[in-house]
């Protein structure tokens, strides 16, 4: 739906606070009397508190208060903010409240933890071996979540899971062993599928694991005031990590004020919040003066998150045309000291999903290790799927004689594609909502040049020789059901509510664009209040999963759309006629056969109050959050109310796709790999925003260009400690990492199975940027002459001089 | 003054890392005082020694020995003069670092102590077989004869035995320094695996740490003791009422005279006659 | 006693006027001093509270530190010269443009804006085990956590380890070695001592805990780039993972000048693979006379490393070294794709 804003370039209200410095992000705040907390890390990967002695640290002047888990409510097992087992190196014991700083961490040194060392590993494979460690006194693995219908998952079980020597014993060096899985599911004849292959290739891909390292890191500043928490705190999800803190902190959501205006960056770490914040909140109240904690980077890269690490094993068919006959996915996921995350299911589903394979099965183990909590990272599972499955996409082609831009494309999803296994629930395949891939495959390769670039691929020039990939990206892009509320008030304008972080990805204002082109609301008529739970905001989506333009744009299409129906209506009671007589348009509602009659919005909106009732908000809709419901309680006879719930119809699941295609150069004499050309096209649905929309597109990409190139987490085995506690040693993509020539389109082509048409866009480029990057490197060296990401120059290098892979072939964190 | 050098491991625990340095000048301190004190002494004792009429008459006794009497094989002063090469250069590349003097010494100091190790082993087996295994060893029956020695060092002229083939201070000597290069030796066998050889993977996880600290620790004051050791050992060498047993180190024969003066021929035995006279 | 990473601990903080002043300073808290350049490698050690200084000598505000000066056709450049003036000198581009390619390389424009020629050559290695606090043998410990069959030791070295298998991260390093570079250093005792470039550096068989042959009090005042080698023929590459901000995997610099066809005479350093960059003499002596062609350069990759000993996840190190030292002599064939 395409119109005066959906769909235009305009500049977010935030932007100028932004680009002049003036934006107050966690860290910034003060208040009268601010006290600082410094935390003490545990040196050790897995260990028990035997006893703490605080008192020289107590003993310091300056020093009020100290918090340890003692102190924080029991969260049923889940990660707390402190710990009296910590499950990895840098895990926080305690936190020391102090005047500054310095005295907080002169404090810190005066304490002494007696730590009894617990069995530890930090390598997902080792913990499966036979009398292997297990990361937790508890298991090894988590098990497959109970099977329930709608709500809150059931937690998973914790396990105890060991292989057998013969398990190991079967698997050819660098192939992924396989014993039992803990998770699985199939669909379609696999036996027949691979019988009738014309050939089957069985290959093992690590994906490695990187941290979020958003540019803010989880820093918050907390306080109480009767009895009320007021926390500055850093999240994607203003609306939603309200509830997250009340649980930590163990008080009511009602006693938790929120601020977040402007978030520097996520990624996925930032979710529903940070479990940290717990902290200064707790601790505040126990030194009764506001705290303010500020996290180090290198703190961020302990506690900061991380992607799951994944070993996968992927045996295809692919009949002569290239077409896949079956798919047999294994996957042992590494998620960390916590969990459980559900990457691995998601990169089983994005397999059936981009591929189309007409049998598979998916089995996966779900590995707790001793290494830094993970959490979903943009495209957590579908990218790490990218690095299973492209690699043996790439070298059917090869081996087949096939382009490789056809060989995705035959196998691509097309319109509502089914995917997954057969559903319980319903006794039918999940299928998607829409999807024009092929289109996306189409335009990229003909945008890209993809036939001229083909041509010299593979040719030396010197010591340098050229190659080109592409790589479809999926993700889920879209959740439904969420709220809207928005007053058009008698000074005529439109206030919108919206509970969405300021992320970074303008959805947080994007939103009200649909209010407005619903409303024909002149845009700089429009205020949209964010980034504070105390200015009455609605039920909103996590701003995880790509979920957010979808789920707030359905959302406030409905708020909008009821605000409408209610200036008719009001229209209709004062004026005369039929409701659906009346157009609204240029901030007036009017009778369509006479536009002369009719009111302005802000008569409507005065009207409104007046009228009260469902106007104005003082009766409600039943079907609202209670967080909305008491959002637009308080927002009653302010104006004229749009408050809805999204319920219009979606059978599908939403997801979106984005085609990358990359050039690179690799010098076969260094193993120095240059990305010299990428683009990448999005099938995201209906274009919403589209300058941020292709920003969106192309920094997903470069997160999945640098897990291609470069990024990664190092842990030492030995002592279980991070060893890429700088940027220099994990090595995210720095700005002069981005090749000279990068470009980004979308299809435009909307979604039918929501009103505006728009799908996600954050994560799907991520797998594209990573698939593309490797499938290129491949065509330029060889497509066996890597099965690991990153993929470095000593990797490339030892390969061609070998002739055969030569790096430690299934080792994590390295 | 620390007699330990603590550290933290990377789990902050407190690990033991060597000996204190300091001890390597307490070492040198005590080896250089025992030197003036026991130079001071000798300068102004009435240490007892065989009057030369005492001597005339036992060798006037004895014509039936040699003039030169064999006290060290030929294989005995290869194994001393290699080990000391060997132990000198130990202490070289040991200490001088310590002390500031900056040179690659590893490989050198490896080396050494190979050396070492196997010239000990030859001597082990060389004395096993070939040469009186006791007769360098001490023990509680060498209680007369201690007593005996301090009286003569008081200047009594006491009639208590006389030594063997070896003084009873050269024994003891042999004993503490058969225990502090045990030690380094044993020790800096194992700690070869933290340093690149060519014989092992360098593996410095082979411990745990508590191990290492004590193999430091051990390796760490054999060595300052054999700083002291080797400072006696080379300064008796040198006194002049010694040289006759230094020399017999070199040329492997003392002389009758000597034998008879300081040895007891009851607890060393010199079997026949002629030059070659057997051990 | 726990340990905690930051804030950066209090010190004394002093701006000296002149080398006499900061050396008085050195000599007032002797161990406890720090000499701050640019602070790029400094910083990270006091913020990490690893290392504890009573007293910060701060020689940024020394202004005979720094500059470029025209001596005899060769250069002097004052120790505490930004990399970014160095890079934007014309008078190092016109005579020694490998040094400008060199500093260019190092780190990024923000660090290049900071970061001075003093400081890059003096660094500490990068070694993240030892940066990390671990008590190792430059830590003062015994034991080396990067050499283990467990260690994870991708950028360590191939050469001339002992014990510590750290690399020196220096970029410009190679580049001075290669130009002769004279280093200029006030000793403690306030003489004037002129090292080499190749012999400023120290390995850990010499000293297990310096990067340099500084001594306590010891400061480099300049460098000197002496006339012989300008605007030689001259070849420089850093083979690093990232473009921008990162530290060389391994990196070659040479200067060639040539005789006809044959090779008059040439320099060669490499650095990121030993504790000090190595200046590769026997290569130099190789390759004189011969033609600079590709079997000349195979002749001389060979021998460069030879007698390498790669660690567990650093043997690419061996052919990468061998590679471009062979493209310092041959150069690289240029690629002539119009992408």
């Amino acid at each position: 739906m395409a119109g005066k804003y959906i769909g235009q370039n305009y500049i977010p209200p935030d932007h100028v606070a932004k680009v002049m410095g003036r934006a107050r992000y966690a860290e910034d705040f003060r208040a009268d009397g601010m006290l600082f907390t410094k935390l003490l890390l545990s040196p050790m990967p897995h260990a028990r508190v035997r006893s703490i002695d605080t008192s020289a640290a107590l003993a310091m002047p300056g020093v009020k208060a100290i918090l340890t888990a003692d102190d924080l409510p029991d969260l049923e097992g889940a990660e707390r903010a402190l710990t009296n087992e910590p499950r990895y190196a840098g895990e926080p014991i305690l936190a020391v409240a102090a005047v500054d700083e310095l005295t907080a961490a002169a404090a810190i040194e005066l304490i002494r933890v007696d730590l009894e060392p617990l069995p530890f590993v930090t390598d997902s494979l080792e913990s499966l071996r036979p009398g292997g460690p297990n990361a937790r006194l508890e298991g090894n693995a988590w098990g497959a979540p109970p099977p329930g219908g709608q709500g809150p998952a059931a937690p998973a079980p914790l396990e105890t899971i060991k292989w057998t020597a013969e398990d190991f014993a079967a698997a050819a060096p660098g192939q992924l062993p396989m014993g039992r899985p803990l998770e699985e599911w199939s669909y379609g004849d696999l036996d027949a599928g691979f019988a009738s292959a014309a050939l089957v290739l069985d290959e093992t891909f690590v994906v490695q694991s990187t941290g979020h390292h958003p540019m803010e890191t989880r820093s918050a500043m907390a306080y109480w005031q009767n009895g009320k928490l007021f926390i500055h705190a850093s999240t994607q999800s203003v609306a939603q990590t309200r509830g997250s803190i009340a649980r930590w902190v163990g008080i009511e959501p009602a006693n938790v004020n929120l601020i977040c205006e402007y978030t520097g960056g996520g990624f996925g770490s930032k979710g529903a919040g940070a479990v940290s914040s717990a902290i200064p909140a707790m601790l505040s109240r126990k030194a009764n003066a506001p705290v303010m904690m500020r996290i180090t980077r290198e703190e961020e890269s302990y506690i900061g998150r991380a992607r799951t690490n994944m070993t996968g094993r992927a045996k295809i068919g692919f009949a002569t045309d290239g077409r896949i006959t079956a798919l047999d996915l294994f996957i042992v996921q590494d998620t960390g000291a916590y969990g459980p995350l559900g990457d691995h299911r998601s990169a089983g589903l994005a397999t059936s999903l981009t591929y189309q394979p007409p049998a598979m099965r998916w089995r996966a183990v779900n590995v707790i290790t001793n290494t830094p909590p993970r959490s979903q990272q943009r495209s957590p599972g579908p990218m790490q799927a990218n690095g299973i499955i492209e690699p043996v996409v790439t070298k059917a082609a090869k081996q087949l004689g096939l382009d490789q831009v056809q060989i995705r494309r035959m196998n691509s999803p097309e319109g509502r594609a089914e995917f997954g296994p057969v559903l319980p629930a319903t006794g039918r395949r999940n299928r998607v909502t829409s999807a024009f891939v092929k289109d996306a495959l189409d335009r990229g390769a003909a945008l890209f040049n993809w036939d001229a670039k083909k041509a010299r691929a593979g040719r030396r020039q010197g010591s340098k020789v050229r190659g080109v990939g592409v790589a479809v990206g999926p993700h889920g892009a879209g959740s439904i059901g969420f709220d809207s509320l928005m007053t058009i008030r008698p000074d005529g304008r439109l206030y919108v509510q919206s509970g969405v972080g300021n992320l970074g990805t303008h959805s947080v204002i994007d939103l009200a664009r649909v209010a407005a082109e619903v409303l024909d609301m002149p845009w700089e008529k429009v205020e949209v209040t964010w980034g504070d739970t105390g200015k009455h905001l609605p039920w909103t989506c996590l701003s995880v999963g790509s979920q957010t333009t979808h789920a707030m744009t359905r959302a406030n299409h409905a708020g909008a759309m009821d605000a409408r129906r209610k200036l008719q209506d009001i229209a209709a009671r004062d004026l005369g006629g039929r409701p659906d007589d009346y157009d609204v348009r240029g901030e007036r509602v009017y009778q369509r056969s006479s536009p002369g009659r009719g009111l302005s919005f802000a008569q409507a909106a005065a009207r409104a109050i007046a009228l009260g009732g469902r106007y104005d908000g003082h009766e409600l809709p039943e079907d609202i959050n209670a967080m909305t419901r008491e959002s637009a309680t308080r927002l009653a006879g302010l104006g004229l109310m749009g408050v809805a719930k999204d319920t219009y119809p979606r059978v599908g699941a939403t997801y979106s796709f984005v085609a990358g295609f990359a050039e690179v150069e690799v010098d076969v004499e260094t193993g120095g790999v240059t990305l010299v050309d990428f683009l990448a096209v999005g099938d995201v649905g209906t274009i919403i925003n589209p300058r941020s929309l292709l920003a969106q597109i192309k920094g997903g990409c470069c997160l999945g260009i640098a897990h291609a190139l470069f990024q990664k987490s190092v842990v030492d085995p030995r002592y279980g400690i991070s060893l890429g506690d700088r940027f220099h040693y994990s090595k995210p993509l720095s700005i002069l990492d981005i090749p000279a020539r990068m470009d980004a389109h979308a299809l435009d082509m909307a979604d039918p199975e929501t009103p505006v048409g728009a799908r996600g866009v954050g994560e799907p480029p991520v797998g594209a940027g990573y698939g593309a990057v490797m499938n290129a490197i491949a065509d330029a060296v060889g497509e066996d002459v890597f099965r690991r990401s990153p993929v470095t120059a000593d990797i490339i290098l030892m390969s061609l001089e070998h002739g055969a892979r030569m790096h430690e072939p299934l080792r994590a964190h390295v | 003054m620390e007699f330990l050098t603590w550290g933290r491991n990377p789990w902050d625990q407190s690990i033991l890392t060597h000996v204190s340095w300091d001890l390597l000048w307490a070492a040198l301190f005590a080896g250089v005082a025992f030197l003036l004190a026991h130079g001071g002494y000798m300068l102004l004792s009435a240490h007892r020694k065989r009057h030369a009429a005492e001597t005339d008459a036992l060798e006037a006794a004895r014509p039936d020995l040699p003039p030169r009497i064999v006290r060290h094989s030929l294989a005995a002063r290869l194994f001393h003069w290699v080990m000391a090469a060997a132990m000198f250069t130990l202490l070289v590349t040991a200490f001088l670092p310590i002390a500031g003097v900056r040179f690659a010494w590893v490989t050198w100091h490896w080396m050494a102590g190979l050396v070492l190790t196997a010239s000990i082993l030859f001597h082990v087996i060389h004395a096993t077989f070939w040469l009186d295994f006791w007769s360098i060893w001490v023990g509680p029956r060498d209680m007369p004869e201690l007593k005996a020695e301090v009286m003569r060092e008081f200047g009594h002229d006491v009639p208590g035995p006389r030594p063997g083939k070896y003084p009873l201070g050269n024994r003891l000597y042999h004993f503490t320094i058969v225990i502090a290069a045990l030690a380094v030796v044993v020790t800096g066998l194992f700690m070869m695996v933290r340093v690149r050889t060519p014989f092992f993977t360098r593996n410095p996880y082979l411990f745990g740490d508590a191990t290492w600290g004590l193999t430091y620790v051990l390796h760490g004051m054999g060595g300052v003791a054999l700083v002291g050791l080797v400072m006696a050992h080379v300064y008796f060498a040198v006194r002049p009422e010694k040289w006759w047993i230094t020399k017999s180190m070199i040329l492997g024969w003392i002389t009758r005279r000597h034998y008879l003066e300081h040895h007891d021929p009851d607890r060393w035995k010199v079997r026949g006659a002629g030059p070659a006279a057997r051990l | 006693m726990a340990v905690i990473r930051d804030p950066m601990p209090a010190f004394e903080f002093f701006q000296p006027t002149s080398v006499e002043d900061a050396q008085a300073l050195l000599r007032r808290y002797g161990a406890d001093a720090w000499v701050l350049a640019g602070g790029l490698d400094s910083l990270d050690w006091l913020k990490d509270r690893i290392k504890r200084p009573a007293a910060l000598v701060d020689l940024g505000t020394i202004p005979g530190l720094k500059g470029i000066r025209d001596v005899d056709g060769g250069l002097e450049i004052g120790a505490m010269t930004t990399l970014t003036d160095l890079v934007r000198h014309p008078l190092v581009r016109e005579r020694y443009s490998i040094l400008l390619e060199a500093a260019e390389a190092a780190a990024s424009p923000q660090i290049r804006n900071q970061g001075t020629i003093g400081g890059n050559v003096s660094q500490d290695t990068r070694c993240w085990y030892y940066r990390a606090g671990w008590p190792c043998y430059r830590a003062g410990g015994n034991i080396c956590y990067a050499d283990t069959p467990e260690s994870i030791n991708r950028e360590h070295a191939i050469l001339q380890a002992d014990r510590c298998v750290a690399v020196n991260p220096s970029d410009t390093a190679p580049a001075l070695i290669v130009l002769d570079a004279q280093m200029v250093i006030r000793t403690a005792g306030g003489t004037e001592r002129v090292v080499p470039a190749e012999d400023y550096f120290v390995g850990p068989g010499i000293d297990i805990t310096r990067m340099t042959i500084l001594e306590p009090g010891d400061l480099l005042t300049a460098i000197r780039l002496p006339a012989t080698w300008a605007g030689a023929t001259f070849y420089f590459e850093k083979v690093r993972d990232r473009q921008v901000w990162d530290f060389a995997l391994v990196s070659v610099a040479s200067a060639i000048i040539m005789n006809g066809s044959g090779i008059e005479r040439m320099r060669i350093a490499v650095n990121g693979v030993s504790a000090r960059p190595l200046r590769l003499q026997a290569v130099e002596t190789l390759v004189r006379g011969r033609a600079a062609d590709e079997m000349t350069a195979v002749a001389a990759g060979n021998l460069a490393i030879d007698g390498a000993q790669p660690l567990t996840f650093n043997a690419y190190k061996v052919p990468l070294m061998r590679n471009l030292v062979k493209r310092a002599i041959r150069g690289v064939e240029p690629a002539t794709w119009n992408s």
